[in-house]
């Protein structure tokens, strides 16, 4: 309830700063937070990464198993994703079962991963309409300062990069890296009046959360799109957000691709 | 036959003229619901076709008392929002040496007055209004609030009709319950026009169908033939 | 299994044009206890929605003392489709009932109705692609009957992105073999498309392509639009048609 408080005290700065063309922690309209990563945090995970976007600090850990295909794609590896919220992460989460936010928190990032075809999931068949991978993707919360969307991509997506099959545990042959062919980055904006304002802080969420998260692929291809919020959008706002967030997510990507050479042995 | 408008039909485009029903942006006037739009030279609404009766100062009302606490009484008026009717809004001379409960009682269907509305929606009623009174007898027939302007008929004549015809007493709520006393035979009866009115509205030569219905119905009910009302 | 061809001879598996949209069929007030109600078919989509309120929320913490607050239910039956599905909420329903939820807040005049509640309860007795914005218009005709105040009315379809080319309101084999998914709403006001007030996509497409798709699902979307209101108009015109001169 105090939380409620302070955004509404805070909300008329931050609209007032939007306003005049200016956001209340300097950054531009079009800029991130800075991104910092690290990888295989976790030693009893197939694959981890902790990522903080700004203060925003996600940890998503990748575990895999043996089950049986979906019947419709018999020869295709499985990816399941999910988000927790914890009550840890924020004075609103509550304690109990995935509520509307977290579903849709997982279900984007989901989509983003499968539509990009970044994992190679034929390459998950262990024997056709019997065995196949299961890539199990949980998406942990830890600090919610603001767009747990795109921390939790990236956060995935780093972690898919640094996993190892464990064939060898399960005894069906030797580990492999995970093979990863593409990186797709979610760009989520803020919509204030007629601006644009991406990757959003929990104070700048303040003034309302009409969300728009586009992933796009290394081609700058749309692989995603998702109007998130109680509002109307025009429909030249929605072309210029889909310019903005391809360009943006080309700059994010090499920003990853960066941080994931440096640190390889979790730090950089 | 009148238009009917449904949201965001544009209906004007002078704001001055926009009545209920309606809302304006940008300069212009847009119907807000489904109904039928009436416009004159000053004014320009929209009666509604359907829909939950929504409070308005000054309304006859019928409700049914659902909670009592120290100082009123808490009523169901069959709308989004519960009213209040204050003790101090009961006649005074109706509550000498009476506890609360009383003089009304969880269960009890009264006749009352919209007296205001907060703009937290918070209703409060009055009873210190001769039309005003807690029902003991007779019964409620519920209709379609949206229709109730076509039971009143133009100036009360639907009403006029019904108690002339069949010498029962009528208080039309306009929250669409309607309360109805007299011989029972004839309840009935004015039960079946009430639904009629209410299903086919503003039909041509209604007010001859309804009398017509009246009288063959008492014919058959009362084994009356159309002497005495 | 294997990818059949979904385009043969410039035409869709079940005889369509890409700009063509399944047949579409709207019947008004269908139930008697709710409010306001629809059924509606997009092809073989079989959907029903009803409206209650605004009525009073309970529990009451729930409330909200500026607005009323919007419920929407999407819920697929048992039956509606090919392998029965697992009665109740599945995390698939919860994402399609926020956001749709989220597309019709901005339209109902909720700040007219404070504290009170709001349910749209739409079921889908039939799946068969498209049931998140079939049941949108389903909803937003069974609002429009049950006398709720809004700004204007919401009108859905999806395109899609098969074997190469922007199709219409793309329907089983289309969506589960495409290239891409777009449902889109729109606010339409007074026979004008006037803002985005749901989209989604999954899938890959280039940016021109999406543009392109928006274009296609404005025009599906005004011929949804005027079947909305033909059914309302049919419904009540014929309780209207003897209203005195």
């Amino acid at each position: 309830m105090s939380e409620d408080i302070l955004m509404d005290i805070k909300r008329d700065y931050v609209l007032s700063k939007i306003r005049s063309g200016e956001r209340i922690d300097g950054r531009k309209f079009d800029e991130f937070r800075p991104i910092e990563v690290k990888t295989n945090i976790i030693e009893k995970a197939e694959g981890s990464a902790l990522i903080k976007l700004g203060n925003t600090q996600v940890i998503v850990g990748v575990k895999m198993q043996i089950g049986e295909p979906f019947p419709d794609t018999p020869d295709m590896g499985i990816i399941i994703t999910n988000a927790e919220l914890v009550p840890l992460a924020s004075p609103t989460f509550e304690p109990g079962p995935p509520d509307e936010n977290s579903i849709e928190l997982a279900r984007v990032v989901d989509r983003g991963i499968r539509e990009s075809e970044a994992i190679d999931l034929r390459k998950l068949c262990i024997e056709e309409g019997e065995k196949v991978w299961i890539i199990f993707i949980d998406i942990h919360a830890l600090d919610d300062d603001g767009n747990l969307m795109d921390a939790s991509s990236i956060a995935a997506i780093s972690a898919l990069m640094n996993t190892v099959v464990p064939a060898s545990k399960f005894e069906v042959g030797d580990d492999f890296n995970l093979p990863v062919n593409d990186i797709p980055i979610s760009v989520t904006s803020l919509i204030v009046d007629d601006k644009l304002i991406v990757d959003p802080s929990r104070d700048e969420m303040s003034v309302g959360n009409n969300l728009f998260t586009i992933t796009s692929n290394k081609e700058s291809n749309i692989v995603a799109m998702q109007k998130s919020g109680s509002y109307l959008l025009d429909e030249e706002k929605f072309y210029e957000l889909l310019d903005l967030s391809v360009s943006k997510a080309k700059e994010i990507r090499e920003i990853l691709i960066n941080q994931l050479k440096g640190g390889e042995n979790g730090e950089n | 036959m009148r238009r009917i408008v449904m949201p965001g039909d544009l209906i004007a485009k002078n704001p001055k003229v926009a009545g209920y029903g309606t809302y304006v942006e940008k300069g212009k006037v847009y119907a807000k619901y489904l109904g039928l739009l009436d416009e004159n030279d000053t004014s320009i609404r929209v009666i509604p076709l359907k829909g939950r009766y929504i409070p308005f100062p000054g309304d006859v009302v019928i409700g049914i008392v659902r909670e009592i606490s120290a100082n009123g009484w808490l009523v169901d008026i069959y709308s989004p929002y519960k009213a209040f009717l204050p003790v101090t809004e009961y006649p005074e001379n109706s509550l000498k040496n009476k506890k609360i409960n009383e003089v009304l009682d969880i269960g009890d269907v009264i006749v009352a007055k919209i007296l205001n509305i907060d703009p937290k929606m918070k209703v409060t009623l009055t009873m210190k209004d001769k039309i005003c009174k807690p029902i003991r007898v007779g019964r409620v027939v519920v209709i379609n609030p949206a229709r109730v302007p076509r039971v009143i008929g133009k100036k009360g004549s639907m009403i006029k009709l019904l108690k002339g015809e069949l010498g029962i007493q009528i208080v039309v709520g306009q929250n669409g319950l309607i309360w109805i006393n007299g011989d029972k035979k004839k309840l009935n009866i004015a039960e079946e026009a009430i639904h009629i009115i209410e299903k086919e509205a503003h039909t041509e030569g209604l007010t001859d169908r309804i009398t017509e219905f009246i009288k063959s119905r008492k014919g058959e009910v009362c084994g009356e033939a159309e002497v005495n009302n | 299994m294997e990818k059949p061809k979904l385009i043969i001879n410039g035409k869709r598996l079940d005889g369509r044009d890409f700009e063509e949209l399944r047949p579409i069929k709207i019947q008004v007030d269908v139930l008697k206890r709710a409010d306001g109600s629809c059924y509606l078919e997009m092809g073989k989509n079989k959907i029903i929605a009803a409206v209650y309120g605004p009525r009073e929320v309970h529990p009451r913490h729930l409330q909200d003392p500026s607005k009323a607050v919007i419920r929407y239910r999407y819920n697929m039956a048992p039956f509606s489709v090919e392998e029965r599905k697992k009665p109740g909420p599945d995390r698939r329903s919860i994402e399609i009932s926020k956001v749709s939820r989220e597309a019709l807040e901005p339209v109902i005049m909720k700040e007219l109705f404070p504290r009170s509640g709001i349910d749209v309860f739409v079921e889908v007795l039939q799946a068969d692609a498209g049931t998140r914005t079939a049941c949108l218009n389903a909803a937003s005709v069974a609002l429009i009957d049950a006398g709720v105040m809004m700004k204007g009315i919401i009108t859905s379809v999806a395109v899609a992105k098969v074997d190469g080319h922007i199709v219409l309101d793309p329907m089983k084999e289309e969506d589960f073999y495409g290239e891409a998914d777009l449902p889109v709403a729109f606010l339409i006001r007074n026979d004008k498309i006037e803002s985005i007030a749901l989209l989604q996509m999954d899938g890959k497409m280039s940016v021109d392509e999406v543009k392109e798709g928006i274009k296609l699902a404005k025009k599906g979307a005004m011929q949804i639009y005027k079947l909305q209101r033909e059914a309302i108009m049919k419904k009540y015109m014929e309780d209207e048609e003897k209203e005195e001169v």
